[in-house]
């Protein structure tokens, strides 16, 4: 008996969520991925560098997170983790970001549709963030797509 | 090579980026990755829950691949060069897979002063199998 997926989540924003780039946050991100770069694990390089400090790696934005948010979206959209898989994600960048930066992300959902795949029905659920500074510049857009194992 | 100096004027279609290769995928690299990111879900962690949700065991988190392929863009241009970074997820990487990530030149463009280059980017596994497929967008400096 397939699960049914709450279309009324299309076009609902989340309450926008403050984040501050932290340096060590930065190095443990490179790390973890193997990613080895001096611009992002030292900062005597980010120093010299035309950035003036370090430099986060092209997907540190999947850091940016709103703690409370994720299970209670998923429990709106008729969902639980076991569920969920990642379908697509995109990046665009404006700028590199650099530590001691704060953010405002704000989040909305553009989509949902559902397609029957080789695995059976699915449901995908596209989404967009905008990362904006303290400036009120937009520094990167964040766009995924969540597939629901129906 | 690595970390060198990538010019737009030097750039051909078609050219191929050094490859990466990751792995073989280990079950600490996935913990670490979870703590990184805050991507917690326990079907990267917990067999017994993968298992139970139909996925027949852990996987690794899609990010960290995605995170692969985007070292090939930045190995070769640098961190700061990339303007867009789009991939699709197409086949799940288990623990022990070894991940050889490539990158090729699609296109070349230049507006005010901007030169962009698109690429083309995939992961693949031992078998040969593409597990992420996407593209990229760089700002190169000109030698002009």
């Amino acid at each position: 008996m397939p699960i049914q997926i709450n279309k009324g989540v299309i076009g609902k924003e989340s309450p926008p969520f403050v984040v501050t780039v932290e340096r060590g946050k930065i190095k443990e991100f490179a790390r973890a991925i193997g990613d080895d770069n001096p611009l992002y694990l030292d900062d005597q390089v980010g120093r010299a560098s035309e950035w003036g400090d370090i430099i986060a790696p092209p997907t540190f934005m999947t850091t940016f997170r709103d703690g409370a948010d994720s299970g209670a979206f998923l429990k709106e959209l008729g969902t639980d983790i076991s569920r969920i898989l990642h379908g697509e994600q995109e990046f665009e960048l404006f700028r590199p970001i650099r530590p001691g930066e704060t953010f405002v992300c704000r989040s909305k959902v553009l989509d949902v549709y559902e397609k029957t795949g080789r695995s059976g029905p699915m449901a995908f659920v596209q989404r967009e963030t905008s990362v904006v500074d303290s400036t009120n510049e937009v520094v990167a857009f964040i766009r995924h797509i969540t597939v629901v194992r129906l | 090579m690595k970390y060198s100096r990538v010019y737009f004027d030097d750039v051909k279609v078609g050219d191929e980026l050094p490859a990466v290769v990751k792995g073989p995928i280990q079950q600490i690299q996935l913990t670490r990755y979870a703590g990184a990111s805050g991507d917690f879900n326990p079907i990267h962690q917990d067999d017994e829950f993968a298992r139970a949700a139909g996925m027949g065991g852990v996987f690794a988190h899609g990010m960290l691949s995605m995170g692969f392929v985007g070292q090939v863009v930045t190995d070769w241009a640098g961190p700061a060069t990339v303007r867009k970074l789009a991939v699709r997820f197409a086949a799940i990487v288990r623990l022990k897979d070894v991940i050889t990530c490539k990158g090729r030149v699609l296109d070349k463009s230049s507006k005010d002063d901007v030169h962009l280059v698109g690429l083309e980017i995939w992961a693949e596994n031992q078998r040969g199998e593409k597990v992420v497929t996407g593209k990229a967008t760089v700002a190169l400096p000109s030698r002009s």
